[in-house]
This record gives structure tokens, sequence and C-alpha cells, in this order.
């Protein structure tokens, strides 16, 4: 006999309606992997260490490797395929290209995810406000400042348009 | 108390393997009719930027837009072999094979484009996509007109590159020779700040200058400059790998404990270009050179500062104390700066 529950997922993710029939008792971020396919969250520690797996609920940062998948229900995800698309960008996105404030990539949607956050929340962060808000996020191969960089760039950006 | 300090540390570093070890990379190049090119390289991208700096080396060659050339890297079903990404020698040993796989399919170009401009061959230039002889460089072909005759008229199409960066070793006796191919240099400064109470250290800047030959690509030279001294500040005040009998004790981020954007002080990357005669327009190997110099800058500091030298990594308070003799130092690790000759040579 098959155990497994199941549970019907209705929330909105990326700005569309969802209703998914899946497997219960996981944790969002293998609901938004594993069944919605949305590749970009990823999972650097599984036990909410590193800020790779960061997506926003409801706006507001979260690691999603530590979220039951069922919090998420009538609620609202934002993944870093729901920002911008490859020809329109968020202007953040566009910030870390410009200032190269990504190399191998792997922490750069959920640092992406946080700045996100803190210019909704802050659209004029100064720099300690800003280390602040993704130290929660580790990076192994840059320096950490041309991704503050970035995020001040962005900011600019934003106010300007 | 707070106690201030600056130190330097300074390395040499050969790039590639060398002692005659095996050190080669191996690269492809196809030009399509649309005047596209495709780089196959066997050198793996790791964030590094390699597959960029390959794209560059490519448009150069070829006088066109970075934008037509795609690279395909490190798979083993379609790419050559390349051996390692490692020893700080990607741009230098598969640059160099994409530099000559470029120069080979420039051959079979520049002597189709001799016979399509009444040209001879050696007066063949490659420029802003086109491709005009020096004689009379106003009768210029466009670069994808070229390659659309190579393919129209069934000439090759593809260069291959194979470049070899071994050595010839030292001699055993003196341990004079050929240890590498190339060297690359580098120094750094720490500035600290050092609380005796509570035993913390704190990186208030670092300086670091890297001789890299030459910026293939400025920016991605300061990420590996900015990212080498945070590794570098890791490796001297936080991580400590505690591994027993063969199984890590601490392999989560909450006791292997990485540098935070909150840990890091403005690092200023300073790029030095002395040209390195073999490495592709003079570029030498740069990773491991902006990492190395970091951890003895800042243990100089933290002597500078409180006057002894702490001899293991990483300086984390506990540690600090035992040397400055608050806490008992069972561990006999503390050693006088005068045990030392200072500088240490
Ligand atoms: S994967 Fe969620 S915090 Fe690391
Ligand atoms: S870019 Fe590699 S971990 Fe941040």
């Amino acid at each position: 006999m098959d155990d497994t529950n199941y549970i019907t997922m209705e929330l909105t993710v990326n700005g569309r309606r969802v209703s998914k029939h899946c497997r219960s008792g996981r944790r969002l971020i293998d609901f938004l992997r594993d069944d919605l396919n949305l590749m970009g969250v990823k999972e650097g520690c599984g036990e909410g260490e590193c800020g790779s797996c960061t997506v926003l609920l409801d706006g507001k940062a979260v690691l999603s490797c530590l979220t039951p998948m069922e919090k998420a229900i009538g609620h609202e995800v934002i993944t870093i395929e729901g920002i911008g698309s490859a020809n329109r960008l968020h202007p953040l996105q566009e910030a870390i290209i410009e200032e190269g404030g990504i190399q191998c990539g792997f922490c750069t949607p959920g640092m992406i995810m946080s700045g996100v956050e803190l210019l909704a929340r802050n659209p004029h962060p100064d720099r300690a406000e800003i280390i602040a808000a993704i130290s929660g996020n580790l990076c192994r191969c840059t320096g950490y400042q041309k991704i503050v960089r970035s995020i001040e760039q962005a900011a600019q950006k934003m106010s300007s348009s | 108390m707070k106690l201030h300090g600056i130190g330097v540390g300074s390395m040499v570093y050969g790039v590639g393997y060398g002692f005659a070890r095996p050190d080669f990379a191996t690269a492809e190049v196809e030009a399509a009719a649309d005047g596209s090119l495709t780089v196959w390289s066997g050198a793996s991208e790791l964030g590094q930027g390699l597959r960029t700096v390959l794209c560059q080396i490519a448009a150069q060659e070829f006088g066109t837009d970075y934008q037509d050339v795609r690279v395909v890297s490190a798979d083993s079903e379609k790419t050559p072999d390349s051996g390692p990404v490692s020893a700080s020698r990607s741009t230098y040993v598969q640059g160099n094979a994409v530099l000559q796989a470029c120069r080979d399919l420039k051959e079979e170009l520049r002597s189709l484009a001799a016979e399509m401009l009444k040209a001879d061959p050696s007066t063949i230039e490659f420029s802003g996509g086109y491709v005009f002889s020096t004689t009379n460089p106003e009768n210029s072909i466009a670069f994808h007109i070229l390659t659309g005759q190579l393919h129209a008229r069934g000439r090759r199409s593809h260069g291959f590159g194979w470049y070899d960066n071994h050595t010839e070793d030292v001699d055993k006796e003196t341990s004079q020779g050929d240890a590498y191919s190339s060297f690359a240099w580098a120094s750094q400064l720490a500035e600290i700040e050092l609380d005796t109470e509570t035993g913390e250290v704190t990186v208030l800047r670092i300086a670091s200058a890297t001789d890299v030959g030459k910026a293939i690509n400025p920016k991605l030279v300061e990420g590996q400059i900015e990212g080498g001294a945070v590794q570098g500040l890791g490796f001297a005040l936080l991580e400590d790998m505690k591994v027993e009998r063969g199984v890590f004790k601490n392999s989560h981020f909450s006791t292997y404990i990485l540098p935070t954007a909150a840990d890091v002080p403005p690092i200023d990357p300073i790029i030095v270009e002395v040209p390195d005669p073999k490495g592709p327009y003079g570029a030498k190997g740069m990773a491991e050179p902006a990492t190395i110099p970091t951890t003895p800058a800042i243990l100089n500091a933290i002597a500078d500062a409180c006057g002894k030298w702490l001899k293991s990594t990483p300086a984390i308070p506990e540690n600090i104390l035992h040397l400055l003799g608050v806490l008992p130092d069972e561990r006999k690790e503390a050693l006088s700066i005068k045990d030392i000759p200072y500088p240490p040579f």
C-alpha cells in the first residue's frame, strides 16, 4: 500500500497561480525545484547556513530549505526566475553583470533575492545596510565588495528610472 | 586595549606544473559560414571567467566581435583533453592553445583572402570585422563574407592548437635549471586591529598587488584578486578544518566558518602588468598568487601589533589570548618576536 501523503499546493509563484497535486511534507525548495523545475533556487547546504536557497515569501526573504512547503499555500513566492527575464533583466541582475559581482554563480540567485528584498523595503540603503542584508549569504568566490557595489548601483538605477 | 598593526605578505609562484611534469592544453576552433566562431576547450569554467577570456582571445585574433564567439568547454564527449584546471595555468596554457588554434585557422583564411584580394598572404590583416591587405586597406572583405567563401569553396574551416608547457626540470644536485615556464609575483599589505581584551582581530584594509603579466579582462582579474584576499582572510582568521581518522569533524557552515560580507574589509586590487614572453598577449597565471600572500600579511600584521608571532592559523580570539599570555598557553605556541630574526632572513 502506498502510504505517501498527497496535498494540493495552491499558491502564486512568480506571478502565476499554481495548483499542483503532489507529495506533501517536503521542503519549499524541493517543491520549487522538483515540481516546478525552478532550478535557479540553489541548495548549498540544506541546513539554513548559506543563503543560496533564498526566495521571497510574500515579499520577505526566506530560506526555502528550512521552509515547509505547506507554509506557502495561499501565499506568494518569488524566485530568481520571477524577477526578470533574459531580455529584460532586473536592475540588480544588470548591475551584477556590469560590476562583475558574480563568479561561479552558485550564491548569486540567493544573493540577488536578498538584495531585491532589501531594495524593496529600503530603496536607498547605505553600505552597512547592504552588508547586513547579504551577510546571511555566503560566497566563496568573490570578495563580496563587487556584490555590495552591484546593489548600490541597482539602487541608483531603480531610483532614476 | 586596541593594538594596531600593518603586515606585508609576498610570494613568487611557478605557473603550471613545472619540473618536467606533463603540462599541456588542446583547443579547436571553427569558423561557420556566417562568420561566427566556435572554440572547443578542454579546460573547465569554475567561475574564474575562462570562457570569457577564451572568447576574447578568439575575437582578438580574428578581429571580430566578442559576441560572435561561442565556447564549448570541459565536456569529454565533445572537447579535447587539456588536463586539469589547477596551478593557475588555464589562461596561460589553455589560452595559448586557443591562440594556436586560431592562428592555425588564420593561415587558411589568410591564403583565401590573399587569393580574393590578389595580395601577398603575409600582408593580410584581420581587424574590426574586416580582412584586408595592408598594401591596400580600402579594399577589404567582411569577415563573414570570407568565411562564407571558405565554406562555399570547400576550404578548411577548422583550426587546431596544442600547447606544451612542460619544462626541462632542474638539476637534482644543484637545483638549478628550468623549474617553471613562468613565475608570477604578488605582494599584499594588511592593516589590522587587535583587541587585547577579547582577542579579536579585525582586518581594516587589504591592498593586493598581483603581477598578472597582462590583464586580458581586468574586471575578472579584480574578481580573482578580491576573492583570493577573502579566502586568505578566511584562512588567517576563521577557517580550521578538523579531520579525525579521515572524517571531517566540522563539515557544516556553522562549524567551518567562512567569511561573510560583514567580515570583509575594503580590498584594493592592484593589477601589475609585467608581460610574460610566452603568455597569451603576455598574460600569466594569477589566481593562486592572489590568495597566497593574504594570510602571511595578516599574521605579520598581528605580530606588528603585539610583538608575537602566531605559529598556526586561524587567529581566532582564543588563540590570540593564548599568544598574549592572557590564557595559559598549554600548547606552547607563542613565539616571541625575538625568537625569529626580523625580517625573517
Ligand atoms: S541551502 Fe538553504 S541556507 Fe543553504
Ligand atoms: S560566485 Fe561562487 S559562491 Fe558566489
